[in-house]
């Protein structure tokens, strides 16, 4: 972990002279429809249970020459296998990150991500802050690209009273423009995260297929 | 005697102080007139012409002038001079075609004069002084005048000869004001410099006239006062198209960023939630991934078109070409706005017995 953070920070600390070579100078925006289908392990002390169900979200960035901001929410409803006596939980997650572009290729970002649910009459919240590297490729430029991103925890926070977090998560995908000249486009995402506490450890994956109006970073 | 006062009147005249220049001319000018009454004829032609050789602020009257060609074609009458007393008299009826010498004057001077008037074109061409007008918007006006009716077209010329602009044809009636509004056919401005009013003789059918052979000329000098005008972007370089046609390097750099993601995702649950069962979701986007980028790859092989490619490329040209024409539209706007200052010289007639 310490040495994914001292990757970020030097790679946050690249010379200015380390300019985006973007197509456009001005602010522009993109949303995004997501749906998919997550998959969650849940290990409290030595007790394991899988979960899955839907998921639905919406995503939208501002982006500027350099600078980007991204906000992302998801709801949706997990159960278990069957044969499994725990309780299906509601799950909300969210994020809301700031970011640079380090390179035309490499973007950095920054932030709170949460990730809540009920079970029973309690409520359960992983809240982490974390640093990331997104690394984008162009398969064919303007039409189609690809995305890996890395995300790493240096604080977060569980349950009340609130106990130590961490964790590491990814993302990576696909995203092909519906035209030649089409705004929208298609996403095809896969993602995994593992945060941990103390006797508490949650890996949820993530199956994403997404609508994206608007040129993505 | 009188060539005593006749040598004093020019002796005077050369010793007329420089400062004085403005009064000289018509002093020169009565100084002619006395020595043609008093028959110094040789001295006579000398001082009136020195008078009307005067220029600029110093320049005789266009009465002073009329009087001064009047008295110096009666002065070459009676020197005997008679092809120069005509040509000295048609100067006088381009000047003013209405001009009548009064009977005062010998027989055979009436007689000089009513021979020019009979060969000569008779059309005059009066301009305004320095005049600065907007093209397009104002007009520089000049007043031809004729009393014998004839069918002119009148011309702005460059320095090369080639028309600017007709800016009239048909029939001087007395006299005629034509307008010209400082654009070209095309409805242009033109360049700086130096150009030409020419007034020429037409026949009724609208020809170039076989008999009346002469043209008139009034030289104008255009100026234009400095433009702020907005430099025009340079066409993109070469190093922002992309290749519209595949090449291996292409085909290699659309596979490789596929195949470093397809490989990260399967990898992902490895690294991050190491010792989890991961689900098969990565392999279907790792596998995505890669065979997109296999295709991508393809797609590039060489020589194979790229249609996204030609496409970003027509949008880069076409955005590039639509800010010249916006920016050229504005200088052009610019410039039309602009006062153009028009000064005219003096007019002058050539005839085929022009010397």
């Amino acid at each position: 972990m310490k040495l994914l953070l001292g990757a970020l920070l030097g790679l946050a600390l690249l010379p200015a002279q380390v300019r985006a070579q973007g197509e456009g100078r001005r602010l522009h925006f993109t949303v995004a429809g997501i749906a998919g289908q997550q998959i969650v392990q849940s290990h409290v002390d030595n007790v394991t249970d899988r979960l899955t169900g839907p998921l639905l979200g919406a995503e939208g960035m501002l982006i500027s020459d350099r600078l980007m901001v991204r906000v992302r929410y998801g709801e949706g409803r997990i159960k278990p296998e069957a044969g499994s006596t725990t309780e299906a939980r509601d799950i909300v997650s969210g994020e809301a990150l700031f970011g640079v572009r380090a390179t035309p290729w490499l973007s950095l970002w920054v932030g709170p991500s949460a990730r809540a649910y009920t079970i029973g009459e309690s409520d359960q919240r992983w809240l982490v802050w974390s640093g990331r590297a997104s690394a984008r490729g162009a398969l064919v430029p303007g039409r189609m690209q690809t995305y890996v991103e890395l995300w790493g925890v240096f604080s977060g926070s569980v349950g009340n009273p609130a106990i130590k977090a961490g964790g590491r998560g990814a993302r990576g995908g696909l995203e092909m423009r519906f035209g030649a000249q089409s705004s929208f486009w298609g996403r095809l995402g896969y993602g995994i995260e593992s945060l941990h506490a103390d006797g508490l450890r949650e890996t949820a994956e993530a199956l994403t297929l997404s609508i994206v109006f608007g040129l993505p970073q | 005697m009188n060539r005593f006062l006749v040598a004093g009147l020019v002796a005077s005249a050369l010793l007329v102080p420089l400062t004085a220049r403005a009064q000289s001319a018509s002093a020169l000018l009565d100084q002619g007139v006395r020595a043609y009454q008093v028959r110094e004829y040789d001295g006579g032609a000398w001082l009136l012409r020195r008078a009307l050789a005067a220029e600029g602020a110093d320049a005789l009257s266009n009465a002073g002038t009329a009087r001064a060609l009047l008295y110096l074609t009666a002065t070459e009458v009676a020197r005997n001079q008679r092809d120069s007393a005509l040509v000295v008299a048609r100067r006088l009826i381009l000047l003013d075609p209405r001009y009548r010498p009064d009977d005062t004057f010998p027989q055979a001077v009436i007689a000089v004069y009513q021979e020019a008037r009979r060969t000569a074109p008779s059309v005059s061409i009066r301009a305004p002084g320095d005049t600065a007008i907007r093209p397009g918007a104002e007009t520089f006006n000049v007043r031809l005048g004729s009393s014998t009716a004839p069918d002119v077209t009148a011309n702005v010329m460059n320095a090369d000869g080639r028309v600017v602009r007709t800016i009239f044809s048909g029939t001087i009636r007395d006299s005629v004001d034509v307008r010209w509004n400082g654009l070209d056919g095309s409805g242009n401005v033109p360049a700086a410099g130096r150009y030409m009013i020419v007034v020429t003789p037409r026949d009724r059918r609208g020809g170039a006239a076989g008999s009346a052979n002469w043209t008139l000329r009034l030289p104008i000098e255009i100026a234009r006062p400095a433009v702020d005008t907005t430099p025009l972007p340079p066409a993109p370089p070469d190093s922002l198209f992309r290749p519209e046609r595949g090449n291996t390097q292409g085909a290699v750099r659309a596979l490789i960023p596929a195949v470093i993601a397809g490989v990260a995702i399967v990898a992902l649950p490895k690294v991050v939630a190491e010792g989890e069962e991961a689900s098969q979701a990565r392999l279907v986007v790792g596998g995505a991934v890669t065979i997109a980028g296999i295709v991508a790859f393809f797609s590039h092989h060489p020589g194979q078109r790229l249609p996204e490619n030609e496409q970003y490329n027509r949008n880069l040209r076409e955005t590039w070409q639509r800010n010249s024409q916006e920016i050229a539209r504005r200088n052009a706007d610019r410039q039309r706005q602009s006062r153009m200052i028009i000064r005219p010289g003096a007019p002058s007639l050539v005839t085929s017995e022009t010397p």
